[in-house]
């Protein structure tokens, strides 16, 4: 016995009221509905699943995941956020800081810095430490990504007296990330060579500020990490998704009230047009993609029982930013991937108990 | 560039302890030093400055002098 | 340089076995050494269609997903899924069938599920980039 349109329609949708949400939890599963299936079936999630690609610049995609639960959306992003291993800034030897920033505090700044270098060169390179509770491993050209910090500063004399700027007045009197300088290990020369060399993603990043006689004189190592030990290797600036605004007009809005729906909401989501038959301005919904679902119709008695708001259950808007080791799709795969290996490596230790 | 590394006071170390009669090693066994150098807090100059000496600066007078940072590494973790 | 800084050993053999760059297009595969950690908490019926598991070092991202698929599966009775306390990186998983299948045989077909899942995703994606990327190379 197969659902009727409407019914699965309603299915659809989590509904949007004024002061409460409704039909919230997914009921997609078997014995729920008497005499229908709802179990597993690949075939029909290949049919039903879909992606559509809003925008892929190398450090943002913005994609349409259509299909899937949101149980399983969340893992993505929550894969995306804390377990996709990246290289950053673990260890800092402070041979020499006479600058006004602290050890320490220069120390945590240099940390958050993204780095970059190789993508074939990082797949040579092996965790130094897996958990926080295990002891550290030694370091070797597989585990750790070496990098010097040595700037001074000292007084430009060739500078009018008139001169205020100490960007002009002094030599290096900026510390900046591109002063952090790849000291290859063994055979990480052959890794990351040229333009694969290991660098920051942004060379702009202020560390600190220096005046004549101050200098830093740093050796950094760098290790792999997830964002689940440390925020500094999350290799996303944000992950995110939010569900598709569906906003139905149940009865015609016309006249001045048109033009009064049209301002509840965004730029670009509802407009008038001249209704067919009656020739009256009518408010239709044109991109509701761009709702905010602010919910502003609502509270108008106007629209009382003429519009509903809701979002669309399966259908993710889904957002990644990278922060530049990786680029966003590439980000993508590798969540979709280590979510793959956890169920491979479950499965076989199943298999041998 | 040199530095100077921590050296642990060591009993059987060479100098004054290995052959002393005074038991354990501590403060007594580091050489002593007689000076120290400070940095002026007004004109920056390095300033020399034995145990008994006045504390001010030999260049301009001032009287508040920092400490130079010491020249031993120090590990930091970047979290 | 000082005596006392570190100076990177060579890597011990084990590390030295895997030199050869891949030039597949697989993803950071770290770990291609198992990890992963389960156990059966006692199970209360002779028939083992009901069990609890305990998983190590997994928290709500696998939880969530293998409770979803695990009860999409028409012969299973009840999952659920909890985090006994917030600072053991623990998850504890609760399968119930009606007894034509063992709870062991729910979660390993739950798992192979999610893998299937995880493969579709993967192939769409990948094809409906190559599409957007065309098209956008026509465009321009």
């Amino acid at each position: 016995m197969a659902p009727s349109k409407e019914e699965l329609e309603r299915r659809r949708i989590v509904g949007v009221e004024l002061e409460r949400v409704s039909n919230v939890t997914s009921t997609d599963f078997p014995g729920h509905y008497p005499g229908e299936d709802h179990s597993w079936d690949l075939n029909d999630f290949k049919k039903r699943f879909k992606i559509d690609i809003h925008r892929a610049n190398d450090l943002h995609y913005e994609f349409d995941l259509i299909g899937v639960d949101a149980s399983v959306a969340n893992a993505f992003r929550r894969i995306l956020i804390s377990e996709v291993p990246t290289l950053a800034i673990e260890t800092v030897f402070v041979h020499n800081n006479t600058s006004i920033v602290q050890d320490e505090v220069l120390a945590q700044r240099l940390g958050l810095v993204p780095l970059r270098g190789d993508k074939k060169g990082f797949q040579q390179l092996r965790w130094r430490k897996k958990s926080p509770d295990e002891p550290t491993a030694e370091a070797t050209d597989f585990n750790t990504v070496v990098m010097t910090l040595k700037v001074a500063c000292t007084r430009n004399h060739a500078t009018p007296a008139t001169e205020t700027d100490p960007s002009k007045l002094y030599f290096n009197s900026s510390v900046y990330a591109r002063d952090l300088k790849f000291a290859p290990q063994g055979r990480q020369s052959s890794w990351f060579s040229g333009a694969g060399e290991i660098r920051p993603v942004n060379p702009d990043i202020l560390l600190a500020k220096l005046r004549p006689g101050q200098e830093i004189d740093l050796e950094i190592h760098c290790v792999l990490g997830i964002g689940q030990d440390h925020a500094k290797f999350s290799p996303v600036a944000t992950a995110s998704y939010r569900l598709l605004p569906s906003i139905k007009i149940k009865q015609p809005i016309t006249g001045g009230d048109a033009q009064k729906f049209v301002n509840c909401f965004p730029k670009g989501v509802a407009e008038i047009q001249k209704d067919k038959k009656t020739g009256e301005d009518t408010a239709v919904v044109v991109n509701p993609r761009k709702d905010t679902v602010s919910r502003e119709v609502l509270r108008h008695d106007e629209f009382k029982g003429k519009v509903e708001l809701g979002r669309i259950r399966d259908h993710f808007i889904f957002s990644i930013e990278s922060t530049g080791m990786y680029n966003s799709d590439e980000l993508f795969l590798q969540a979709v991937q280590i979510l793959k290996k956890k169920c491979t490596d479950f499965q076989e230790k199943l298999m041998e108990c | 560039m040199q530095r100077e590394g921590y050296v642990p006071p060591t009993a059987g170390g060479s100098g004054a302890g290995a052959g002393s009669s005074r038991p354990g090693g501590g403060y007594g066994d580091a050489p002593r030093q007689t000076s120290m150098k400070y940095l002026c807090a007004d004109c920056g100059k390095s300033v020399t400055l034995n145990k008994a000496d006045p504390i001010r600066c030999k260049e301009c007078g001032f009287r508040i002098l920092y400490k130079e940072r010491t020249k031993r590494m120090v590990q930091f973790e970047a979290r | 340089m000082a005596d006392h800084d570190e100076t990177l050993p060579d890597a011990p053999e084990y590390a030295t076995s895997n030199v050869e760059i891949s030039d597949d297009d697989e993803p950071l595969d770290l770990s291609r050494e198992n990890n992963a950690k389960i156990i059966m908490l006692g199970s209360a019926t002779d028939d083992d269609s009901c069990a609890s598991f305990q998983f190590e070092n997994e928290d709500h991202t696998l939880g969530n997903a293998l409770r979803w698929i695990i009860m999409k599966n028409p012969q299973v009775e009840f999952c659920g899924y909890s985090i006994p306390h917030p600072s053991e990186t623990k998850m504890n998983m609760r399968i119930q069938t009606y007894g034509e299948i063992t709870a062991k045989d729910a979660l390993i077909k739950g798992l192979a599920d999610l893998r299937d899942l995880c493969d579709v995703v993967t192939d769409k994606f990948v094809t409906e980039r190559e599409r957007f990327m065309s098209e956008k190379g026509r465009q321009s």
